[in-house]
């Protein structure tokens, strides 16, 4: 097997493998410290710290994805094998004495030496090799005859209980009660409103003297509003002294098993680290638990690896990226904004000159100056906005691994297909946008996407299809996820509404309408309910995150043939166009990217109609909204209005004010205060000399006003 | 805040000038083994009251203020603070006193706060620091868990000791 892929032919490192050097270096960069702590921890001889091993264990896991992601083959198997040594740690399948521990710190040496030969094709051979030998010798290592378990049976603990605990849990126990620590059994209840709450309340009190091996929900006899919760807990602590700390109500603490004091020659007793773990283990010498302390072990058996720098672990980082903190950058935007900001003060100043007959000649180089600082100023931006900006091919390939992983669990054939994974978007905004987009292409999965019989029944390929289609358009980025399942019906949707409470019986709604109640809290057309999706929570979940984002969530369906959601996403957060509106003595900025156009009207032009006003734009009725009304302002009545005419994905509304004020670059910021959080405002701005503006957030806006509207 | 006195009075920001004074120039801790607190001290409605000087950020003139819809009435805006976007509280309105127009006294206190939580409190007018011994602060009696939770004596009067969680809590209404 070879550390390899295609690409690896072309001279020098391709962008893909700069990427994943970059990600992986910082994966390695935690698993060595913490494997430097773990060493330290066993050199004292004391216990190791289980989330220790959990943390090191998830990097080896996330080394691997990422390997396999790559198509580094070689270094997967490697990682895999680190992951199964940090797998048996953690569930105590193999012991902390054991010699396959001492060879972490091994490869991980080795991971290291080999990314800078990746790419290298000469070097491939030799890559393998080396990966082969010491898998080998990990494996060798790991054969470590079980070790005896201590039963269980001395619990004083419902059978059901132990039946529940997860493997990684019932390690635990046992690794607690072989150091001789009183396992309690408290068990607790709470309101159903509080209850997540009150339970990290409980834990963190109770890890302040021991582990939490394991929580359960209890069936037991709460009041209909309460749920109950047993919590397996190891401690040196009796249980009297816990019931003292622990002031909460309605909670009892019972001994499951007292601590013994009497030292016994327990399997698991803490032993020194086994030093002569290298003999049995093929031959080269195995790494010292301690890295990074001067010298690092050459590896004889393949010695021509010097030539290259071989094992040497240079200190030189390998990537020429620079992984920068976001917040940073945000600073840079921020300072850019202020700079615009000043330059608007500029071209002011040079106004005033110009009026003067006397000052008219340096009026004129100074509006000369604000043009070159205009340019420059806004090549900066640019620049400072490009660096923000990331593929979404990142979230693409985290979702396939997610189908994958659906595909093996579930034994259901689905085809995940990718356009326009080149688009770019706000590295903020990306990051927000995988737990929904996750959420969506889920729902597609285990909702949307018949059974194989059921497929074929109705004439569709075996295989279930998913595609996912990014594209920009505008100042916004669309990202569209498309399926050919079963599809949603209109009528379903809206019984299921009606039952719940959110449609009254007999109102007017189109399909369309009826299709986007999925969005609503509470609503859930799964029938069954699955690990992740269909549990009623999730679809106003996704439209919350994306409103957050400024962004719009819209779905469309044919029954038996597929559905498709699409989101609509500005491409950034950061300095954005906005139009300065105003109404009597308020402004508002209202971001352009949602602005479509603006017109003039007269106040006669406005039709009304039930509740709601209408214009009529080029034949057809477009939903106004006064922003007087929206937010309880003082306007002194009009002739004439201007609309503003707001587009979001499909959504159209006219907002309706007196005056139009310029546009004006902005950075939105947040607002500070006891009640900043306001529904309708994005955040504010500052304008030059006009102090702080609010920015509008239109998708709460238009969204509100067309809710209205739908219950009206 | 640094030790050394600026020879230049007039540029001092007048916070900073209040609280040097407060300090008495050089201050020697070791000669001062009882708790002291200090508070600054701030008129409203002709009433002495008080807050705890850490939690003081800065003190700003009087500026445009932008009023924002959907806040409680005690909410008077945001103002524009070296890029920082502020909300100002009326502390008048907030403790249920009179409201007034703003005079060329009135200032807005900038308090401290994490997570996106500085607040401006706009007040009648800043007098200046006072220490007080812990021993002379007394809780205020009856009315616990209100605003006002401690009071301390000076010379004659006594000053309100404002208790700010208190006051920028917005979620019991």
């Amino acid at each position: 097997m070879a550390a390899r892929k295609s690409s690896a032919k072309k001279a020098g490192v391709d962008k893909a493998q700069r990427e994943f050097v970059a990600e992986a270096e910082e994966i390695l960069e935690r698993m060595r410290e913490d494997l430097g702590e773990l060493s330290d921890q066993r050199v004292a001889g004391a216990e190791v710290d289980p989330d220790l091993v959990n943390s090191i264990f998830r990097s080896a896991h996330s080394l691997k994805g990422l390997a396999g992601m790559f198509g580094f083959e070689g270094l997967s198997e490697l990682a895999h094998r680190l992951e199964d040594i940090l797998d048996g740690l953690r569930l105590g399948r193999i012991r902390m004495d054991n010699p396959a521990v001492d060879l972490l710190d091994e490869a991980v040496t080795l991971f290291t030496a080999l990314f800078t030969q990746l790419g290298d094709e000469s070097y491939e051979a030799e890559a393998a090799t080396r990966i082969g030998e010491l898998v080998a010798r990990i494996e060798t290592a790991a054969e470590d005859p079980s070790q005896p378990q201590d039963s269980l049976d001395p619990l004083d603990i419902a059978p059901m209980l132990l039946r529940a605990l997860t493997e990684y849990e019932e390690h635990r126990l046992r690794e607690n009660i072989s150091r001789r620590r009183h396992v309690l059994l408290v068990d607790t209840s709470f309101e159903i409103t509080a209850f997540e709450e009150g339970l990290s309340e409980v834990s963190a009190a109770i890890r302040e003297v021991g582990e939490v091996v394991s929580t359960l929900p209890s069936p037991g006899d709460a009041p209909e509003s309460q749920i109950r919760f047993s919590l397996l807990v190891a401690t040196e602590t009796p249980a009297a002294d816990l019931s003292a700390r622990l002031e909460f109500p309605d909670t009892d603490i019972k001994t499951v098993l007292a601590a013994t004091a009497a030292p016994a020659e327990s399997s698991a007793a803490p032993q020194p680290p086994v030093e002569a773990s290298a003999a049995q283990s093929g031959g080269a010498e195995a790494a010292p638990a301690e890295t990074g302390s001067g010298e690092v072990p050459g590896d004889g058996a393949t010695g021509k690896g010097g030539a290259r720098g071989g094992d040497l672990e240079s200190l030189k980082s390998i990537s020429d990226t620079v992984r920068v903190d976001i917040h940073k950058l945000d600073k840079l935007m921020n300072l850019v904004g202020e700079l615009v900001i000043q330059r608007s003060a500029i071209a002011r100043i040079a106004t005033r000159l110009a009026a003067d007959p006397t000052t008219s000649r340096i009026a004129a180089e100074l509006f000369k100056t604000h043009k070159g600082l205009d340019r420059k100023l806004k090549e900066l931006q640019a620049s400072v906005l490009d660096v923000r900006m990331v593929p979404l091919r990142q979230i693409f390939e985290k979702l396939s691994r997610v189908v994958r992983r659906l595909q093996r669990d579930q034994s259901k054939d689905v085809n995940l297909g990718f356009s326009g994974e080149a688009t770019e978007l706000d590295k903020l905004i990306v990051e927000q946008l995988v737990d929904p987009l996750m959420h969506v292409v889920r729902n597609a999965f285990d909702h949307a996407i018949e059974g194989e019989d059921e497929r074929v029944s109705a004439g569709k390929s075996r295989e279930g299809n998913i595609w996912i289609d990014a594209s920009q358009r505008g100042n916004h980025v669309v990202i569209e996820v498309r399926d050919d399942g079963r599809g949603i019906d209109p009528t379903a949707v809206r019984e299921k509404a009606e039952a719940a409470g959110l449609v009254e019986p007999g109102q007017l709604l189109s399909d369309k309408d009826c299709l986007n109640l999925i969005f609503e809290a509470g609503l859930s057309t799964a029938t069954g309910v699955s690990g992740t999706s269909g549990r009623g929570v999730g679809m106003d979940v996704v439209r919350t995150n994306l409103s957050d984002l400024g962004g719009i969530v819209v779905v469309s369906s044919e029954p038996g043939r597929g559905t498709a959601i699409t989101m609509t996403l500005p491409i950034t957060l950061a300095i954005i166009q906005t139009l300065i509106v105003a109404v009597g003595r308020d402004r508002f900025a209202i971001p352009l990217n949602s602005v479509l156009e603006t017109l003039l009207i007269d106040a006669s032009e406005i039709q009304r109609s039930e509740r709601r006003e209408l214009l009529n734009v080029r034949g057809e009725p477009l939903q106004l909204q006064r922003l007087s009304d929206e937010f309880g302002l003082d306007a002194p009545p009009q002739d004439r209005h201007y609309v503003v005419v707001l587009g979001l994905g499909e959504l159209r509304l006219g907002l309706l004010v007196d005056r139009l004020d310029g546009q004006q670059d902005t950075v939105i910021k947040s607002i500070q205060g006891p009640a900043a959080q306001v529904r309708g405002i994005a955040g504010a701005t500052e304008l030059g000399d006009r102090g702080a503006v609010l920015v509008i957030d239109v998708s709460a806006i238009v969204e509100d006003s067309l809710r209205r509207r739908d219950a009206a | 805040m640094s030790e050394s006195m600026d020879s230049n009075h007039d540029t001092t920001p007048e916070w900073e000038r209040l609280a040097r004074g407060a300090a008495g120039g050089e201050r020697d801790v070791d000669l001062e083994p009882e708790l002291q607190r200090e508070l600054l001290t701030f008129q409203l409605d002709g009433t002495h009251y008080a807050i705890a000087v850490e939690r003081v950020r800065e003190i700003i003139r009087l500026r445009e203020i932008t009023p924002m819809p959907r806040v409680p009435d005690c909410i008077l805006g945001v103002v524009a603070l070296r890029g920082e976007i502020v909300q100002v509280l009326d502390l008048r309105e907030r403790l249920g006193l009179a409201s007034s127009e703003p005079t060329r006294r009135t200032r807005i206190i900038v308090l401290h706060g994490e997570d996106d939580r500085v607040t401006g409190i706009q007040v009648d007018a800043v007098r200046d620091v006072l220490r007080v011994a812990e021993q002379d602060v007394d809780a205020s009696g009856d009315n616990a868990g209100a605003a006002v939770a401690e009071l301390c004596r000076r010379d004659n009067d006594f000053v309100s000791i404002i208790d700010l969680d208190q006051v920028l809590d917005f979620n019991d209404g």
